[in-house]
């Protein structure tokens, strides 16, 4: 895929709750397990604070793929998980006008020992950054929408 | 939650002084777990060129007194009033530097954490030009963060002086006494109907050779004495609701169906025509189902068993009017708690059918039924006897489900081995080696091992005393294991043990003996209903998990919420008193005042921005955590959104709902992640050049 940001290195941005995925993490290094280090975890109380508009400025700033590890069904906060999904769906609309592949932006349920899931999300998104290459900057609304193939849907993925 | 608290609360996140940020930086070597990988001179001398930066510095050890005093020394010398940190995990040190920006005088939220050592170091090592560009820009996001952070208060809340420890074994029962004496009350919940756990069901314990049950007999007598102490027998936690502080638990007890003691128990218990295996004595033997667990136990009296109770009505036929209630139900309370002890214990691992010979074989039995059967009150009075013949070889092996390998061993349901060493069957086995000796002075005794683990004090004394008494030693290597098999039907002994003795070079040697008996490492007791209430965890070994097992040893990552005994790893009585008291002294600390501070991690709302739009008062999941409240200024009224910090846990549903970006959750704010994200996304000029 052509881009012009084809030469820098395409970055990954972990959003990964305190009481989940960035636990998860933790263990994944206490294993010493290696992944690829274009991969930037930022710790979150509750992934349920980020608007659309986070998501889509996040895209336009830098990063290329973006999996929030949250804690899912198991979330401590009540009505984290039900509103992270909507906020992330919504988001997926606007991604669409952006003519931003939704597999971007990912959903997933990590708890605090998932060290082999952890692992499995990065390894995603790594190969489909090799496959879709990097964001295309300034992102810009095209004229036409193209039809969305199917089963390219970013999705929401519960490992736990 | 008093007034004046939601008012100071309101108040927080406002920087009164608006000051200029002079950050400092630190980045910690940890004695080469991160600085073998990270280049840290290199990642403090980029970030000190980056804007609002006064130091930055690399040491080798940050947490160290001399680290902790070169921030503390920036903070009061050259004015800093941020600090960002490259560490170990936030888990572990947070509360560390926290304290430091405290003692210099600096308000303690602003300061914020990168994981170095987890999330860079140990895991790119073989990338270490990249691992250190990748610590500059995490740095450089908490730099960004830092510019933006204000102070904050912790919300202060009051807390019921009042303890609920679940698990009635010798842990939970350490613990509700030293609770108690320290002026708490507490509340005791214990799933069996009696008191003591596993310790009843040995006979005599290490390292002092005591009888258990007289033992365990006084500590229960100090327990009961203590009024503070409310015990519940035959009852579990069915709910909780709350926080620290301030828990609603609702317990389900089952009704013991017996009223109090009577002469005629035995009678009574004759004419049930129920049997079943007798969990006390590892199914050594039956009991009724009505039934009384041992002699002593406490709470004394018989109990029935509901599973398996036909409600015949034999045993009220012969028991003195009204002591038997057959129609008894369950019933359902709740208690007001300020903290949870969890004191859930352990099980002893059931091997798996065949595993050298368990369950193939009656000769065959596991350490906890070796107990059993030596035990003077126990099914063979004591007698060292098996299938009615005595017993005169006997072979004890050690580690059957602990330290198990992957590939050799046989998993659990979840696909995992019992890798740890379950620490307390080495000298477990050793003393039961000496009380063989003593029952039966001529038996043969085998202690097939793979290594000896007699490591606490005086423990070593067992496997001295054990050489001297004539048991013979052989050592296997995990990677082979000992075979049990049944023997000729001529044979003298019913069983051989076969093993690759490591002590004779690796010579393979075949025993004849009588009774084999597997020393059984310890498993958790099942308590997933426990961490779903509670929100514990387990650790990869499904022990439930310390926040750190040096630094944080009893207390769990739910604020409140504290471990005793072996519902946290194996141990022995001694460690799981020490435990115990530990994680008492750990509540104690924290609700004794009748109040606990929690995070200042809660909604925030900037008056300035909010136009009382109330869409956060619609998505919000929390009860009375934020409200829309009419207010008037200058003859114009208006509305304006209130968060009420005790009832909000800081979920940050209302922050993406927030159509003026009037509210953010403290010290979590969404401007600091647009920055971070900005940071990290940045070129780094000063790197380009590097490396
Ligand atoms: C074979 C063997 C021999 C041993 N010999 C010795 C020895 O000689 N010396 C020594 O120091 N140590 C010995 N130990 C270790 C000793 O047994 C333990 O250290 C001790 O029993 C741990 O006490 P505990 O309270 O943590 O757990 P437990 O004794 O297991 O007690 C836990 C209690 O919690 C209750 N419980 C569980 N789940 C719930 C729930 N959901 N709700 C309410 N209650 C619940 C259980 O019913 C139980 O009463 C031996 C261990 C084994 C296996």
């Amino acid at each position: 895929m052509s881009t012009e940001t084809e030469n820098r290195s395409a970055k990954i941005l972990l959003l990964a709750t305190l009481s989940g995925g960035y636990r998860g993490a933790d263990m994944v290094g206490q294993g010493h397990m290696d992944y690829p280090p274009n991969t930037y975890i930022l710790p979150v109380m509750s992934a349920a604070i980020f608007p659309p508009k986070f998501y889509i400025d996040a895209f336009n700033k830098g990063f290329d793929a973006i999996t929030v590890m949250y804690s899912g069904t198991d979330s401590p906060y009540k009505g984290e998980s039900e509103k992270t999904a909507e906020i992330i769906n919504e988001t997926y609309g606007k991604m669409k006008e952006l003519n931003l592949d939704p597999r971007r932006l990912r959903l997933a349920a990590i708890c605090t020992v998932c060290v082999r899931p952890f692992l499995e999300e990065v390894q995603r998104a790594e190969k489909l950054l090799e496959e879709i290459g990097s964001v295309p900057r300034p992102l810009t609304k095209p004229q036409a929408v193209p039809a969305q193939p199917a089963g390219t849907q970013g999705g929401i993925f519960h490992a736990n | 939650m008093p007034e004046e608290n939601v008012n100071k609360q309101a108040q927080a996140g406002q920087n009164p002084k608006d000051e200029e940020p002079r950050i400092g930086v630190y980045v910690c070597n940890c004695g080469g777990n991160i600085g073998d990988v990270v280049k840290c001179d290199m990642v403090a001398q980029t970030l000190g060129k980056l804007p609002n930066v006064t130091v930055a510095h690399s040491n080798m050890f940050m947490c160290s007194d001399p680290g902790q005093k070169m921030i503390a020394d920036d903070i009061k010398e050259k004015g800093i009033n941020r600090v960002v940190i490259g560490a170990c995990s936030i888990f572990l040190h947070e509360q560390t530097f926290r304290r430091t920006l405290e003692r210099a005088g600096l308000n303690p939220y602003l300061y914020y954490h990168v994981g170095l050592r987890e999330q860079v170091s140990w895991v790119h090592h073989g990338t270490p030009k990249e691992a250190t560009e990748k610590s500059i820009r995490m740095m450089a996001a908490g730099i960004a963060k830092a510019r933006n952070m204000k102070p904050l208060e912790p919300v202060r809340l009051p807390a019921h002086r009042h303890a609920l420890v679940i698990g009635g074994g010798v842990a939970g029962l350490r613990s509700a006494l030293d609770l108690a004496r320290r002026g708490l009350q507490v509340t005791l919940v214990e799933k069996s109907h009696y008191l003591g756990g596993r310790m009843a069901q040995w006979e005599r314990v290490f390292p002092t050779n005591e009888e258990a049950r007289p033992l365990l007999k006084r500590l229960i007598d100090q327990v009961l004495a203590e009024p503070n102490i409310t015990i519940h027998t035959g009852a579990q936690v069915a709910g909780a609701k709350g926080y620290v502080g301030n828990y609603t638990v609702t317990i389900r007890q089952q009704p013991r169906g017996v009223r109090g003691t009577f002469p005629n128990e035995q009678g009574v218990m004759d004419v049930c025509p129920i049997k079943q295996r007798c969990e006390f004595n590892y199914g050594l033997s039956t009991r009724k189902a009505i039934y009384r667990p041992y002699k002593e136990c406490v709470p004394e009296g018989l109990v029935i068993d509901w599973e398996h109770c036909t409600k015949c009505g034999e045993c009220v036929q012969v028991a003195p009017e009204g002591m038997i209630n057959l129609e008894e139900e369950a019933h359902e309370f709740t208690v007001e708690v300020g903290a949870v002890v969890l004191a859930t214990g352990f099980q002893p691992y059931e091997p798996f059918y065949g595993e050298m010979g368990w369950k193939e074989y009656p000769e065959v039995i596991t350490l906890p039924q070796l107990h059993r059967l030596l035990d003077d009150e126990g099914p063979s009075d004591g007698k060292f006897y098996w299938n009615g013949h005595p017993v005169r070889n006997v072979a004890l092996i050690h580690c059957v489900g602990s330290r198990q390998v992957e590939g050799v061993h046989r998993a659990q349901m979840d696909g995992e081995v019992n890798n740890y060493c379950s620490r307390v069957c080495c000298t477990a086995s050793l003393s039961m080696a000496s009380l063989i000796r003593q029952k039966a002075p001529d038996a043969k005794i085998y202690e097939i091992y793979e290594d000896i683990r007699a490591y606490g004090r005086w423990h070593e004394d067992y496997y001295t005393r054990a050489s001297k008494n004539n048991v013979t030693f052989l050592r296997y290597y995990a990677e082979e294991i000992p075979e049990v098999r049944r023997a000729d039907e001529k044979a003298e002994n019913p069983l051989l043990v076969k093993v690759r003795d490591h002590l004779t070079w690796g010579e393979e040697i075949e025993i004849p003996v009588d009774l084999v008996v597997l020393s059984v490492g310890m498993m958790p007791n099942p308590v997933q209903d426990l961490m779903e209430i509670f929100k514990v965890t387990p650790g990869s070994d499904r022990f439930l998990l310390e926040v750190h097992p040096k630094l944080r040893p009893v207390e769990t990552a739910v604020n409140g919420v504290v471990l005793a005994g072996t519902a946290q790893g194996p141990m022995n009585i001694q460690e799981s008193c020490a435990a115990a008291s530990a994680a008492a002294a750990k509540v104690s600390a924290l609700i004794e005042q009748a109040k606990v501070e929690l995070e200042p991690y809660v909604a925030h709302v900037d008056p300035d921005q909010c136009q009382g739009s109330g869409e956060c008062v619609k998505v919000c999941p929390q009860e009375e955590a934020i409200e829309l409240k009419t207010f008037s200024e200058n003859g114009r009224t208006f509305q304006r959104a209130v968060v009420t910090p005790a009832n909000c846990n800081g979920c940050g549903v209302c922050v993406s709902v927030c159509p003026n970006r009037a509210l953010d959750v403290q010290g979590w704010r969404l401007d600091e992640y647009e920055a971070m994200v900005e940071a990290i996304a940045a070129d780094i000029p000063a790197w380009e050049g590097a490396a």
